[in-house]
């Protein structure tokens, strides 16, 4: 089996050679291949190398488009600012809706208008080309909470649930329209799965989550899901709040951080959800032993049951060991499913 | 005479309209600004303190929270400036270079102004120099640094170093925290403290300045 008939074949509940394994890899992925992050972030042919080299030495099951969270709010007109080797970042003092009512005449950027979204499409195509019958393609977009930051400013949209729920609920249409649309310039493109990313849902708390976040998590990822695409959920942080909520939004892989116990996952989600994690990127997977990562996963692997994919809480951190991320790949060649 | 008690529930709650009138009808009628931030400010950011610690409010109620007690700070803070009433301390903050996440430093500035700290914060992405020459013009003896990722924790131990270089170390103390930060790592670059969170942060800095908690 190659990495995409296997991740295909899991998630169908089909049998597979051995576990799947997808952490995610960015900055490492650039450190592999010796780029600067900006090269990474900026130009998908380097992404596109990295990626595939990455793959190769670890034998990861898949390749990704994700590189950092600017991508849609960049061509929306935000200010980021770029940094020779990390991730690009906005200034929350310069938010794009630092003024509430900008967003009356904020308009939905054309994926394939000539910027960093394209950027992100074009790596997708590349994928295709190079190994779109054996790895698993995915492309990645934000999250209604996370672009919703993204646009806003992080501490201002959290004073706006309470300010201003109509804003809210007006912005967080705005970003599902637009995510639906890069989510199917990518697909058009050949993803085979969606990435969305919602890092800033593990800050709100329950009643928040339900009421504004979840609902519009919702529709984004029945939007996707209707395009044909698999759907995986990745909100970095603690979780704990909002697992249950997860559970219910449909997704064929929901990640789980390392602050959000797999047993819990697993216990709010029931038995068919495919969970994906939970190392601490940092105390195991880079910090830790072979050993100690090999106990880890299968201490996860155990808490989730079969329906189970090996990787991270978040991203692989840059300077985590070689023989440590291959240790995932030791574990998961001891288990057929 | 206004029921001060509602300038405690309005920072708990988070009604920044309501902390703010309070206050001003409080001080038109002549109670002491220093009472209101003893007796009524500091007790409500301590109960919104325990409130997330035991997960019944999440970051978006202590955002709010602190922003109705920056409300009544703001027309408290010039008449104790006025009374030449001292603020307990003065500490200068920021996140460290490289690193531009905020959110939980802005809760500790929060917090430390609630216990009575005078801050100055210097927002993100803050170079050594930067700390070094806050602290020469305000004169703090505290300075707080924050970092959430792992790749930029090395510049705390930076900034320190850079105190110690330009012969100012012993004239400060340093305390650090931010998600990935431990009391270790705290020991092992030679800052003088380390907490958790928020609240736990106010407990550390009175430590650090020598005022009982
Ligand atoms: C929101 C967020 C962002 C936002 C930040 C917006 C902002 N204005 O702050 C954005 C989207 C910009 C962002 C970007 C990135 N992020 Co980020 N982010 C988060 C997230 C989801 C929440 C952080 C947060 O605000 N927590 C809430 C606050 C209240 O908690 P706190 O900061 O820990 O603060 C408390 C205590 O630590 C303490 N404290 C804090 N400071 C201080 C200081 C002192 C002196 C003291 C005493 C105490 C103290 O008190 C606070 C209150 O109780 C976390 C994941 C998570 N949920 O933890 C990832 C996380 C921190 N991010 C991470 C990463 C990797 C990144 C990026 C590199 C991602 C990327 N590839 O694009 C970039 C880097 C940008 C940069 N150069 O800084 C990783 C860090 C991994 C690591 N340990 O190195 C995390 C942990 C996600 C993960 N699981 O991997 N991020």
């Amino acid at each position: 089996m190659n990495g995409r008939e296997r991740i295909l074949a899991h998630l169908a509940g089909a049998p597979v050679d051995r576990l799947p394994i997808m952490p995610i890899t960015m900055q490492y992925a650039a450190d592999q291949i010796g780029v600067k992050y900006i090269d990474y972030v900026t130009d998908h042919r380097v992404l596109v190398e990295a990626q595939l080299r990455t793959a190769e030495i670890f034998d990861i099951d898949y390749v990704s488009v994700i590189s950092d969270p600017a991508r849609e709010a960049a061509d929306c007109g935000a200010k980021v600012e770029f940094f020779d080797d990390q991730p690009p970042a906005f200034i929350e003092d310069h938010a794009l809706l630092a003024e509430r009512t900008s967003l009356a005449s904020l308009k939905i950027p054309d994926p394939l208008g000539g910027g960093r979204m394209l950027d992100r499409i074009q790596a997708a195509a590349l994928f295709k080309e190079k190994v779109g019958k054996d790895k698993l393609i995915e492309g990645w977009i934000e999250g209604p909470c996370a672009e919703g930051s993204d646009l806003r400013g992080i501490n201002t949209l959290m004073l706006d649930f309470f300010d201003d729920p109509v804003f809210i609920r007006d912005l967080f249409e705005f970003v599902i329209e637009m995510e639906l649309r890069f989510a199917r310039a990518q697909i058009d493109a050949g993803v085979d799965i969606i990435g969305i990313g919602d890092a800033a849902a593990s800050l709100v708390g329950p009643q928040i989550y339900e009421e504004f976040v979840w609902p519009y998590e919702k529709r984004l990822i029945d939007g996707v899901k209707a395009m044909g695409a698999k759907v995986r959920l990745h909100i970095c942080g603690n979780t704990r709040f909002a697992l249950e909520g997860m559970g219910r939004l449909g997704c064929d892989i929901v990640d789980l951080d390392f602050p959000s116990p797999v047993h819990e996952g697993r216990a709010k989600m029931g038995p068919d959800q495919v969970l994906l994690g939970n190392l601490n990127p940092v105390t195991i997977l880079m910090d830790g032993t072979v050993q100690d990562v090999l106990d880890k996963v299968a201490q996860c692997h155990n808490e989730a049951g079969p329906r189970f994919i090996v990787g991270a809480g978040c991203e692989v951190p840059r300077g985590t060991p070689p023989e440590n991320l291959k240790a995932m790949l030791e574990y998961a060649k001891g288990v057929k499913g | 005479m206004t029921d001060l008690r509602q300038l405690f529930d309005a920072v708990v709650t988070g009604d920044h309209v309501t902390s703010k009138a309070v206050t001003a009808e409080a001080l038109a009628a002549g109670v002491e600004p220093l009472a209101l931030v003893n007796d009524y400010m500091i007790p409500a950011m301590d109960d919104v303190g325990g409130k997330f610690e035991r997960n019944e409010y999440f970051v978006p109620e202590l955002l709010l929270s602190a922003r109705a007690m920056k409300a009544a700070m703001e027309l408290i803070r010039p008449l104790l400036a006025a009374r030449g009433t001292q603020p307990i301390g003065r500490v200068v903050m920021g996140t460290v270079k490289g690193d531009l996440h905020d959110i939980g430093k802005n809760l500790v500035c929060a917090m430390l102004e609630g216990g009575g700290f005078e801050v100055f914060d210097l927002g993100v992405n803050v170079a050594p120099e930067k700390f070094i020459a806050k602290v020469r013009e305000t004169g703090a003896r505290l300075v707080g640094m924050s970092a959430l990722l792992t790749t930029t924790m090395p510049a705390m131990k930076l900034t320190i170093d850079a105190f110690a270089g330009e012969g100012l170390r012993d004239q400060v103390k340093f305390m650090v925290g931010g998600a990935p930060v431990t009391q270790r790592f705290a020991d092992t670059i030679g800052a003088d403290g380390y907490a958790e969170n928020a609240p736990s942060a106010v407990v550390l800095a009175k430590r650090l300045i020598g005022v009982a908690a």
